[in-house]
């Protein structure tokens, strides 16, 4: 696995957290990363509590799969300083970041011209978000990166909506399904979304595995990982030759499709009430600016999971929370990343559909 | 062999403190699952590897394990986790008072004899006394080697018991308890043969076993349940024909309402950059 930094700056990072006090510099190559408060339980219900030290020691342990996750993407991180259950921040800006952290400039309609979004690049950057709580890490499903696809896709992403709409930003690397299950455990206040429960999460995998087939019987390469909370990501690499505004609606015929192979356990239903029973089948993340959590990024759930890459002969034999700021990393090292070759299974969902007609007049 | 005290420190409620020793009292054991494949009741195979033993591992060795300390594992899953809240606290620190059917049976993980400690019997005492007439389970968190639980503390043979609450992947057995080998005063001994004898309805431990095992059972029985919709679909090659129709149709749509040249998907969004604007 390709690492920037290598495995010996994550060891002497690791080194530096553990023998750390509540407040210290770390050396992180030749970048300078203060932090405090290090004891400070971000994930206080968690068994045990996950304190800012331990979100630093799984940022550095996973950085060597996780910061592949996010290169070239724009990313969102969420902040909670006072930890899961406080006061909660979507941050997109940083303006006074330091000279290791990269950004990008993306025109934003609202504002009516550029913003700088942030790139997480390296290790120092991701220590410096720990540093102030950001607990979740958000990226989009397209990015700047020019391989292996993305060479004739413009590159000016702050001109005009115009020029982002022409550029590599509008054409994702993926079309992404999110499932979850909309099975109440009982234990929900009014109005609640469901929790994390057995029977959920059980619906949620049959209808993953459904998706699987079809996205299988059209030449895909299916990718699942745990939300982290109570679903499934699906991502389905492909190459990038669709904008977001096609990916979505081929998402939505998916979607449809899947709904109609089990309609009692598939639902696209927009009104909440309606999808009670079966498993949400959300295709509407296919669009540019929309994120969901990384894959290996930390989890805002009380238990501290994180977004975890999984295979698919052991998605019968897991559950979201064996996967954790502490558990991880460990997963991670002794059976590597299922993930790590997502961008190389890109499949040419153009000529998978030739036959309808798409190619077959060129 | 007398258990050895394993803790001690002070319960501590209102401005009572009470001096106490922590005693194991029981024994945990295993249970081990196998993965069905539902649609024809095949254990599922799966290639695990262990990178000490250097050697493929049988489901049957395989248990899902929290750190809880450094090499220190125990089983446990999520249901624990969101219905136990964790308080900071390095004593007994009790916060509230429930009624002992309040607490669902499938919390609780390990059991431990609470014994007062130097000076401590007669507020251990009065905790006892009001918690028996009272019918009344103390909820509190305590720190064990470092990990902080929540627990229950309840009247039990003459003696409080803490039962932290957890999973029970480790079945907990009270054959391991001995008490009559811990560290007891005739006057404890004493004390709480009385206490007993005022209940209406005496405590009967083998009452308790039952419920708990019945609800370790259930929940074996509720996983099994969920393991058997685990099915991956057969394949229909009819529908895949229906699936590519649908998309390029989705395609057309999508394209249609943003009014863009109908022409090849790939070739398409390559001309597209030719028109770009300088980065």
């Amino acid at each position: 696995m390709a690492a920037s930094g290598g495995a010996d700056q994550v060891a002497r990072v690791l080194d530096q957290l553990d023998e750390a006090d509540s407040t210290a510099t770390l050396a992180v190559g030749r970048h300078r990363v203060d932090v405090t408060s290090l004891d400070k339980p971000l994930w206080p219900e968690a068994r045990p509590a996950a304190t800012k030290r331990d979100l630093l020691r799984y940022l550095a342990a996973a950085s060597p799969w996780l910061l592949p996750h996010l290169k070239d993407r724009p990313v969102f991180v969420t902040r909670a300083p006072d930890g899961v259950g406080g006061k909660r921040f979507f941050q997109k800006k940083f303006p006074d970041a330091p000279s290791y952290v990269r950004s990008l400039a993306v025109y934003s309609p609202e504002n009516k011209g550029a913003i700088d979004l942030l790139l997480v690049t390296n290790l120092a950057t991701l220590l410096w978000l720990g540093q102030f709580a950001a607990l979740e890490y958000h990226v989009w499903f397209s990015r700047v990166g020019r391989t292996p696809d993305g060479r004739s896709l413009g590159t000016d992403y702050a001109s005009s909506e115009e020029s982002v709409e022409e550029s590599r930003l509008n054409y994702p690397d993926f079309l992404v399904v999110d499932l979850d299950a909309y099975l109440y455990s009982g234990k929900e206040g009014k109005g609640e979304e469901p929790r994390l429960h057995r029977k959920g999460f059980n619906m949620v995998r049959d209808v993953a595995l459904e998706v699987r087939e079809i996205a299988l019987s059209l030449g895909l390469s299916p990718y699942v990982k745990t939300s982290g909370k109570t679903g499934l990501h699906l991502y389905l690499p492909i190459l990038r030759d669709f904008t977001f505004d096609e990916v979505r609606e081929m998402a939505r015929a998916l979607g449809e499709f899947a709904a109609q192979r089990a309609p009692k356990k598939v639902t696209l239903e927009w009104a909440v009430e309606n999808r009670t029973g079966k498993v949400f089948f959300d295709f509407n993340q296919n669009v540019r600016g929309k994120s969901l959590a990384a894959a290996l990024s930390p989890r805002m759930h009380p238990s501290a999971t994180v977004s975890m890459p999984l295979r698919w002969d052991e998605l019968a034999s897991v559950y979201p929370t064996d996967f954790t700021l502490k558990t991880a990393a460990e997963h991670l090292a002794l059976h590597g990343d299922p993930w790590a070759d997502i961008l190389g299974s890109k499949a040419d969902l153009g000529a998978a559909l030739g036959t309808a007609g798409s190619e077959s007049g060129g | 062999m007398a258990e050895r005290a394993i803790w001690s420190g002070i319960i501590s409620f209102g401005l009572v403190s009470i001096p106490v020793k922590l005693h194991s009292a029981t024994r945990s054991k295993d249970i081990s699952f196998k993965l069905i494949h539902a649609s024809c009741g095949t254990p599922i195979q799966q290639k695990r590897w262990c990178p000490t033993d250097e050697v493929e591992v049988a489901w049957e060795e395989i248990v899902r394990g929290y750190e809880y300390g450094k090499g220190r594992f125990v089983t446990m899953t999520d249901e624990d986790f969101e219905k136990l809240p964790v308080r900071s606290k390095h004593s007994i620190d009790i916060s509230a008072f429930v009624e002992g059917s309040e607490i669902d049976p499938i919390y609780f993980e390990k059991a431990y004899h609470l014994m007062p400690g130097d000076r401590g019997e007669k507020p251990y005492a009065l905790l006892m006394r009001a918690l028996t007439e009272k019918d009344l389970v103390a909820i509190a968190t305590i720190t064990i080697r470092k990990k902080e639980q929540l627990c229950a503390l309840r009247p039990r043979e003459g003696s409080l018991m803490l039962e932290t609450l957890f999973y029970p992947d480790e079945i907990v057995a009270t054959e391991g308890a001995n008490l009559s080998k811990t560290k007891v005063t005739a006057e404890e001994v004493k004390l709480a043969q009385q206490l007993i004898t005022m209940l209406r309805k005496p405590f009967d431990p083998e009452d308790y076993k039952d419920t708990y095992r019945e609800a370790v059972s259930e929940l074996i029985d509720a996983k099994l349940e969920g393991k058997e919709v685990v099915a991956a679909p057969e394949r229909k090659e009819t529908e895949v024909i229906d699936l590519r129709e649908a998309l390029a149709r989705s395609l057309k749509r999508s394209r249609g309402s943003k009014a863009k040249p109908n022409a090849p998907a790939r070739r398409r969004t390559r001309k597209s950059t030719t028109g770009r604007k300088a980065g």
